[in-house]
């Protein structure tokens, strides 16, 4: 609002003029040089006015500063109020007491000095008068309601409006001046009760806030013993201030701090109730504040129990956790281990380990009496959720009738939000487990898709198909092409035992071992050397699995190296699902019956006996399905398998389409007979056919 | 999966009844970890009644091959069903694993 702020600006200049003109005026009116300067007696109405104007104008100005008080700093705030106008009432007293002295060492008739005192004077006192007011008005308005908040902008109306009395020169007949102050009066004193703020302070404060107050008291006498003291002064040349307002003010003043005093006295013997109650509060929002950071389980219970022994007070104290191994004693206070278990104990014993419970009175029972302890009263609270207990926090006192029903159900409040906190946290960390698993498995999926070959072979003389599909997040098949050198090619298919990070981690070693040994081989004397035939490839795969595979872990896997111009291929099976091929010129579609034993099973040198190699010279036409056990062992809803008799079935409806037409037409039966049913493995299915020489291939 | 034993004084006869998937297996292979197992001096185990055996399965008995062959206990595998059979065959673990049709014969080794 600028005119509020435009106000605020001249506010200042102006009470500084105001007074200037007032002490002028002041001036004129004494028998000293000054005066006759001045041109004489001034006219009363000026001194009067700029009185007025003096005393509007700084009490203006202290309400438009800034609040006095900083949040809850009461004391803080009656700390500057003594520092600040006390200072005020100093000054006056100096003020007076330099007057006196230059009185007894120059005696004069000269009133100019005197008058002169005391318009300072009379300002200070409207000074300290202003600062005070607007102190309690903060104090009055402390979390008040908006009736109360209009009640004293009302005060403070009414207040104004007694300066114009003397101003105006009309004083309300007689008796309605009395009901005019004296009602203002006792709304001051009624704005007076307002004093929730000292339920703020604890104990500490409220003893420096009794003392702040009976020091803002003396402040205050000290300057209405020298106005009343000045007041019959014979050399007082100056007219009486404004009497109403400046009274009503000074026993407004005077009252909110005396009854700020009363009602401070009367709550310290209750401080220690509120701090109590205070400290609970506090210990409260503490522990809620530790759910919201997700500390440790470990500071949960600290906290809790740092918490619980501060507010109840306790001589001593444990916390026993119930863990998967058994109990534990946590949290110590005050109370040796044989002391712990003799009580614990004795509470097993009448069965009360798991429930609130509350004894008051030690010495009188029994079984109590016997451990002989140095307490009085015990109370045992419970850890627990409607699923599952963590624990219990035991409390002793020393005095019998220690506890009470309240301190119980702070007790349980504390531990039911524990409890919260608790599981909170569990709930955080298993979901963040999760996700890391979850993370883990992604990891692991995209490695495996990137060692899944995008490109198949191409070549004139034979036509591949390929299929994969993973049961869960990684599965443990692979295949994999290499071309070798003059027109051979390399096929690789193969199945890790398990699944998860660990099959996807043996794939790729598999693909590492296969890109390894299949490097030519430039000191082989013959070509035949130049690369490993597949059953050496298994040998060697063995030996450099068997240190690393564990050793429930096994791998199956089967090697052909196709030869184009020799027309034949050859072939190891270690363990893995037989290969189903179909014979162009016999007109037969039949399974390779070859032995071979599993990677990773046998590991040791031993290993080259249970493998064979199986050579074949292909006819074009003919059509080799190679597949993993995913594909034969799928199951339909009665539990049975698709099996190697159907798909040998499957091929000899097939064998005279292309690659891709046989792949799709065994999926499509596949699905047709597990329809309805989860995966079980992880399926794939390589087609191969060989196809009739042709002159210019795309090598 | 069900595991119900039997012991005489040299033979521990482990009947088989169910699937032997990647949970099952777990069972099985605190069965065969046990340490009074190596004390005799066979282990039988009836297949009779399995009816699936998941490579998390046969990952179990390979385990167990080589530490059964040093402590000299002999593991003979009878009533194995066709299936099951099949799938130790492709596998070639009949080659080194004992698998013989009935438990007269089971017991004759």
């Amino acid at each position: 609002m600028p005119f509020r702020q435009r106000l605020k600006a001249v506010t200042l200049p102006l009470t500084i003029l105001s007074w200037v003109l007032l002490l002028l005026s002041t001036l004129s009116h004494t028998n000293g040089q000054v005066a006759t300067r001045l041109g004489g007696t001034w006219p009363e109405w000026i001194t009067l006015m700029s009185q007025a104007a003096f005393a509007a104008f700084v009490f203006i100005y202290q309400r438009g500063r800034p609040d006095p008080l900083h949040g809850n700093d009461f004391v803080g705030l009656l700390r500057r109020l003594v520092l600040g106008p006390g200072l005020l009432a100093t000054l006056c007293v100096s003020l007076h007491l330099i007057e006196r002295f230059v009185q007894a060492e120059l005696p004069t008739n000269d009133e100019t000095f005197y008058a002169f005192i005391y318009t300072a004077n009379l300002a200070l006192f409207v000074v300290f008068l202003a600062y005070t007011n607007y102190s309690w008005r903060s104090l009055v308005l402390f979390r008040a309601s908006l009736k109360l908040r209009r009640q004293w902008v009302w005060f403070e109306i009414l207040l104004g409006f007694t300066l114009l009395f003397r101003l105006l020169d009309w004083v309300p007949p007689h008796p309605f001046d009395y009901f005019i102050v004296g009602g203002l009066g006792l709304f001051g004193v009624y704005l007076s009760g307002n004093q929730q703020w000292v339920a703020y302070l604890n104990r500490r404060q409220k003893w420096e806030a009794v003392l702040l107050q009976i020091a803002i008291l003396l402040a205050m006498t000290v300057f209405v013993v020298y106005f009343l003291r000045i007041r019959f002064d014979p050399k007082l040349v100056a007219p009486a201030p404004q009497h109403a307002f400046l009274l009503l003010n000074a026993f407004f003043g005077a009252f909110y701090s005396f009854m700020g005093l009363l009602v401070t006295i009367f709550n310290l013997p209750t401080a220690s109730v509120f701090e109590q109650k205070r400290e609970e509060i506090l210990s409260m929002q503490r522990l809620t504040q530790l759910i919201q950071k997700g500390q440790t389980e470990e500071e949960v219970y600290a906290m809790f129990f740092d918490s619980a022994v501060q507010t109840m007070d306790a001589d001593a104290a444990w916390l026993t956790l119930e863990t998967e191994e058994g109990n534990t004693t946590e949290q110590q206070h005050h109370v040796s281990p044989e002391q712990i278990a003799s009580i614990l104990e004795l509470l097993q014993e009448h069965n009360l380990q798991h429930i609130e419970y509350l004894n008051n009175d030690l010495s009188g029972s029994n079984g109590f009496r016997s451990l002989d302890l140095p307490y009085g009263s015990l109370v045992a609270m419970p850890l627990r959720s409607a699923k599952r207990r963590f624990g219990a926090l035991y409390m002793l006192k020393e005095n019998r009738y220690g506890f009470d029903r309240e301190n119980l159900s702070i007790l349980q409040t504390f531990a039911s939000q524990t409890v919260l906190s608790i599981e909170n946290l569990q709930l955080v960390h298993i979901s963040l487990e999760n996700q890391r698993v979850q993370e883990e498995l992604k990891i692991a999926s995209i490695v495996q898709d990137s060692l899944i070959p995008k490109n198949l072979p191409i070549d004139s003389w034979f036509d591949i198909s390929s299929y994969a599909a993973s049961a869960k997040e990684v599965g443990g098949d692979f295949y994999d092409f290499l071309h070798l050198p003059g027109r051979q090619l390399a096929i690789l298919i193969g199945d890790v035992s398990g699944k998860g990070v660990t099959a996807a981690f043996h794939v790729a070693q598999m693909k590492g071992i296969f890109h390894a040994l299949m490097q030519e081989n430039h000191l082989a004397r013959s070509e035949r050397e130049k690369f490993p035939v597949p059953s050496r490839f298994m040998t060697q795969a063995n030996t450099a699995l068997a240190r690393c595979l564990e050793k429930a872990a096994f791998i199956t896997a089967s090697l052909y190296i196709i030869d184009y111009e020799n027309g034949g291929f050859v072939f190891a099976r270690a363990g893995h699902c037989h290969t189903l091929y179909y014979h162009s010129i016999k007109e037969e579609v039949s399974y390779f019956q070859t032995a071979g034993l599993g990677l990773g099973i046998i590991r040791n040198e031993s290993y080259e006996k249970h493998i064979k190699n199986q050579f074949y010279d292909y006819n074009p036409g003919d059509v080799m399905v190679i597949y993993t056990d995913g594909i034969v062992e799928a199951r339909n809803a009665l539990q049975e398998e698709y099996g190697e008799q159907r798909l040998l079935y499957m091929l000899e409806q097939t064998f005279s389409m292309e690659a891709d037409e046989i792949k799709e037409q065994i999926l499509a039966d596949l699905a047709e007979f597990s329809a309805g049913q989860p995966m079980h493995d992880d399926q794939t299915l390589l087609v191969v056919k060989f196809k009739s020489a042709q002159p210019d291939g795309l090598n | 999966m069900k595991i119900t034993q039997h012991a005489s004084a040299d033979t521990l006869t482990l009947l088989l009844d169910g699937e032997l998937d990647a949970s099952s297996s777990v069972l099985l292979d605190t069965e065969l970890t046990k340490p009074e197992t190596l004390q005799y001096q066979k282990v039988l185990i009836n297949c009779q009644k399995l009816n699936y055996i998941s490579s998390a399965g046969l990952g179990v008995f390979i385990s167990h091959l080589q530490q059964f062959q040093d402590a000299g206990v002999k593991l003979v595998f009878f009533n194995m069903q066709e299936k099951v059979h099949n799938v130790f065959e492709i596998l070639g673990l009949d080659t080194l694993m004992t698998i013989v049709p009935s438990e007269t014969e089971a017991t004759a080794i």
